[in-house]
């Protein structure tokens, strides 16, 4: 089977539009949707400029996910004097899970001279996930004391590295899954924020001085493509599965998604679609309303902000180490 | 026609399928969506809407059941 573009042969076919592409043709069209979606969400600030340029914070787990979006941005970016890109990874204490994908980081950041940043949960909060999940304070499941922690330490040292924004791998299976787990949670506050807290174009949405602004430019391209991509590029990704990974309902809605999508091709980008027009309303809607009128306050032990006095995540800390 | 699928990292199953097969028919059979995995052949990537051509394949399975 030929490159509908060009002779030679086809390494993929994409089943929601019917396009069958090479190496070459495949990787283009990859970095073109990455850049595509640059534009259309606004990231680059009309009045960014070589002396006053915009700082993006890279979220670099390791995973094909992060590792594709880097090599993206710094090929787009890297020599673009408006942008600056900083990469940041956080080590979890996941003993042989997190060590190897943060050598995939390191190598990375080298191969592109990239500014590269690593932070533990152990120094920054002297707890270790896998200590975390023996001692289970709180009865909840890994993940949800991992993400408190890790959206912490990204905001804390996005700040602390003058981030404009904070940029994260998601691939368009991760925002599918999550627009249909709100749709189905029935969470339409939830909706609303996920629309100004990182789907929404910077020009459409509310922002607040609170928090650094997030964006996922990868998010219009499959998660097989993504790999893919990694996979054709030789990049240094880790694919293996965090040995605590336990969302189970994500789980079954990643399976009836992809089921879905080999019976109806095109489901994932048409409920993306459909969800990011909603999610734009339901902001319109919600802003000003309800809980963003909350003034947050600094957390009086670590500073981060919060809606009391104490964090979350210092709670959960504390939890833990009374264990 | 019978087609030897090996999983990388996981295990090789043999296959009995139809002479019209495609590959994505390789993936079903041994319980796998054509969206979480590439076939390879010979090493290579191929679309998975083709006609199956080698009796030896290897499925790349791309995306994890948990969250990185």
């Amino acid at each position: 089977m030929e490159c509908d573009k060009c002779d030679r042969d086809a390494v993929m076919v994409a089943s929601y539009s019917g396009a069958h592409l090479c190496e070459n043709h495949f990787c283009a069209s990859v970095e073109k949707r990455v850049r595509r979606r640059v534009r259309e969400d606004s990231l680059v600030p009309r009045d960014a400029s070589p002396d006053d340029p915009d700082t993006w914070v890279i979220g670099l787990s390791g995973g094909k996910d992060s590792v594709v979006l880097t090599h993206i941005l710094d090929e787009t970016f890297g020599r673009d004097p408006r942008i600056e890109l900083v990469a940041l990874s956080i080590h979890e204490g996941i003993e042989g899970y997190r060590d190897k994908s943060l050598d995939a980081s390191v190598e990375l950041c080298e191969d592109l001279s990239l500014q590269h940043e690593v932070v533990s949960y152990e120094e920054e909060l002297g707890v270790r996930m896998d200590d975390v999940v023996e001692k289970d304070p709180e009865n909840m499941a890994p993940c949800a004391y991992c993400g408190v922690f890790r959206r912490d330490l990204l905001e804390q040292y996005a700040e602390e590295l003058d981030a404009d924004k904070l940029l994260t791998g998601h691939n368009l299976d991760d925002e599918a899954q999550t627009a249909l787990m709100n749709f189905l949670e029935g969470d339409v506050t939830q909706v609303a924020k996920h629309f100004d807290a990182s789907i929404g174009g910077f020009e459409e949405r509310a922002l607040t001085d609170d928090f650094v602004p997030r964006a996922k430019p990868l998010r219009d391209v499959p998660e097989k493509e993504v790999a893919l991509y990694a996979h054709l590029k030789d990049l240094p990704a880790h694919i293996t599965e965090c040995p605590h990974a336990s969302e189970a309902y994500r789980g079954e809605i990643q399976q009836l998604l992809l089921k879905l999508e080999e019976n109806h091709p095109g489901t994932r980008h048409s409920i993306m679609a459909g969800y990011e027009e909603l999610a734009q309303m339901a902001a319109q809607q919600y802003r000003g309303d309800g809980d963003e009128n909350v003034e947050l306050n600094e957390c009086e032990r670590c500073g981060s902000k919060t809606g009391g006095t104490v964090c979350r995540k210092c709670k959960l800390v504390e939890a833990v180490e009374a264990v | 026609m019978d087609v030897s699928v090996e999983v990388v990292g996981e295990e090789r199953h043999e296959v009995a399928v139809d002479d019209d097969a495609t590959y994505a028919d390789l993936v079903s059979a041994v319980d796998l969506s054509p969206h979480e995995v590439s076939v390879l052949v010979d090493g290579r990537p191929v679309p998975e809407d083709q006609p199956v051509e080698a009796d030896r394949v290897k499925v790349l399975r791309l995306i994890k059941g948990g969250r990185t």
